[in-house]
């Protein structure tokens, strides 16, 4: 369960605050993949980088006793002048693994990822979709209680894609995910529930359909 | 996942940001042992290639570059240990992205990783002083650690208090940039306290600085004294900025992570 309450995140900017989320209350099940929507700069990536507690609302508070993810997306999230190997290494020292348990992240990352030479390569060089590949390839190694996954699903060629599609679902019976994706088929399949976030309001909906359809109706209006 | 204690978080935070931080340093091409003794190799060199040249007389009982030597190595660790603390929050904002790494914990281990580097420094410059004959006895050796450990945490807080007020006020870290330089000069490091003309003695005494440097040179050198340390005064110059930079890191911890 994640529980949000009161929460207001605005961004400064030079014509005033834009606000992200003005003032919501909103509780999110447990045990639901949920689907995050909206149009670009609704604030999706923000939204979902504050459930993950690594970004935080300007008042109120996101509270939820589970374990996320880091947010994988075409943002990267890595040093730029380490290579792939090495922030293999960093992340899984940090998660307190051991150098075996170590040895066999780097073993399946690489496989997984399919960076060839470019794994001992600095990340700054990587497109953002090899930067993704490396992230979500690290993440199946551990385990959360929730993915936090921003558009990553659609990256490389279509053997990549039908590969961590299946990963994902294949990890997805242990644990849960937050997605934000556009590609409407993608959520249909993976989430149950869907977030519609506009004009600085997030609403939940059950159903990932209901979702959806009013997300295809904001789009219309405008 | 198992639930870890915070200190065991903080403690592999703490390892793999040193491992990080020491392989940028000294990977490959970087000439990092290099840079590690440069700067207060340079100044030695410098000052005491200046002093044989404009000044016949010299401090009786005191190897001149040993004095040098001992008082940059001080010097450099502190102001390394505030420089690096200062940028320590942008150049691993990448790293924020997971929740256990915290702002602090990079400042931490930036000053963890300037003494090691400073110690490795002093252990050449110790080889070099015996190589070359200088006298390099130290007359109360616990003393010197003692005056170079309260140095380093006395950059710890300035580096602190400046990280955080410079993330929200950026002139404060430019002022506090210019400000290094100078200090070069009035720090006591290639004269004494006491061969000061005396209005100059009193005004020099307020840099906080030149307390810890007289310490350092009072105690490692038989003929020289501590008679200006004001402990008291390194004291409030060590612990007001620390329960300050401490205070405002509580409030400010999220403020730093956030998207702004």
């Amino acid at each position: 369960m994640i529980e949000l309450h009161n929460v207001t995140k605005f961004y400064k900017t030079s014509k005033g605050k834009k606000y992200v989320l003005k003032n919501v209350t909103q509780t999110i099940p447990t045990d639901v993949n949920v689907g995050i929507l909206g149009r670009n700069g609704a604030g999706k990536s923000t939204l979902l980088r504050m459930l993950g507690g690594i970004d935080f609302p300007n008042s109120g508070t996101i509270s939820s006793d589970k374990t996320f993810s880091w947010p994988m997306g075409l943002a990267g999230g890595f040093q730029g002048s380490m290579t792939g190997r090495q922030n293999v290494k960093f992340v899984c020292r940090i998660y307190g693994k051991s150098d075996l348990e170590i040895e066999d992240a780097i073993k399946s990352v690489q496989d997984f990822s399919e960076l060839g030479d470019y794994f001992d390569m600095p990340i700054k060089i990587y497109s953002s979709g090899m930067k993704s590949r490396l992230s979500f390839g690290l993440s199946l190694f551990f385990d959360f209680d929730y993915l936090i996954i921003d558009e990553t699903l659609s990256v490389g060629d279509k053997n990549f894609q039908v590969k961590s599609k299946a990963a994902l679902r294949k990890k997805i019976e242990n644990c849960n995910v937050l997605l934000v994706s556009h590609s409407m088929p993608i959520l249909k399949e993976i989430c149950d529930a869907g977030i519609v976030v506009n004009n600085g309001q997030m609403t939940y909906y059950d159903d990932i359909n209901d979702a959806i359809n009013i997300y295809d109706d904001i789009n219309k209006q405008k | 996942m198992t639930k870890r204690t915070s200190l065991t978080i903080f403690k592999s935070v703490i390892l793999a940001l040193f491992l990080r931080e020491i392989q940028t340093r000294f990977g490959t091409k970087k000439l990092g042992y290099f840079w590690a003794i440069f700067d207060a190799m340079l100044m030695v060199l410098v000052f005491a290639g200046l002093k044989s040249a404009i000044s016949e007389k010299s401090m009786p009982g005191v190897d001149f570059p040993v004095f040098l030597a001992s008082g940059f190595l001080a010097f450099f660790l502190w102001k390394n240990i505030v420089s690096k603390s200062i940028g320590a929050f942008s150049s691993n904002a990448a790293l924020f992205n997971y929740v256990q790494v915290k702002p602090i914990d990079t400042i931490i281990t930036r000053f963890l990783i300037e003494i090691l580097v400073t110690s490795m420094a002093t252990v050449v410059f110790l080889a070099i002083g015996l190589y070359f004959d200088f006298d390099i006895t130290i007359e109360n050796f616990n003393m010197v650690i003692l005056a170079v450990a309260w140095l380093s945490l006395f950059g710890f807080s300035i580096g602190l208090f400046t990280a955080i007020i410079g993330t929200f006020y950026e002139t404060f870290t430019k002022i506090v940039n210019i400000i290094m330089t100078p200090l070069l000069f009035v720090s006591a490091l290639m004269y004494t306290v006491d061969s000061l003309p005396s209005a100059l003695r009193e005004i020099v005494l307020y840099n906080p600085l030149v307390h810890f440097i007289e310490m350092i040179h009072g105690n490692y050198f038989s003929v020289l004294d501590t008679k200006y340390v004001d402990y008291e005064y390194m004291f409030y110059w060590t612990f007001i900025p620390l329960f300050l930079a401490l205070y405002f890191y509580r409030k400010a911890e999220k403020k730093i992570v956030s998207s702004r």
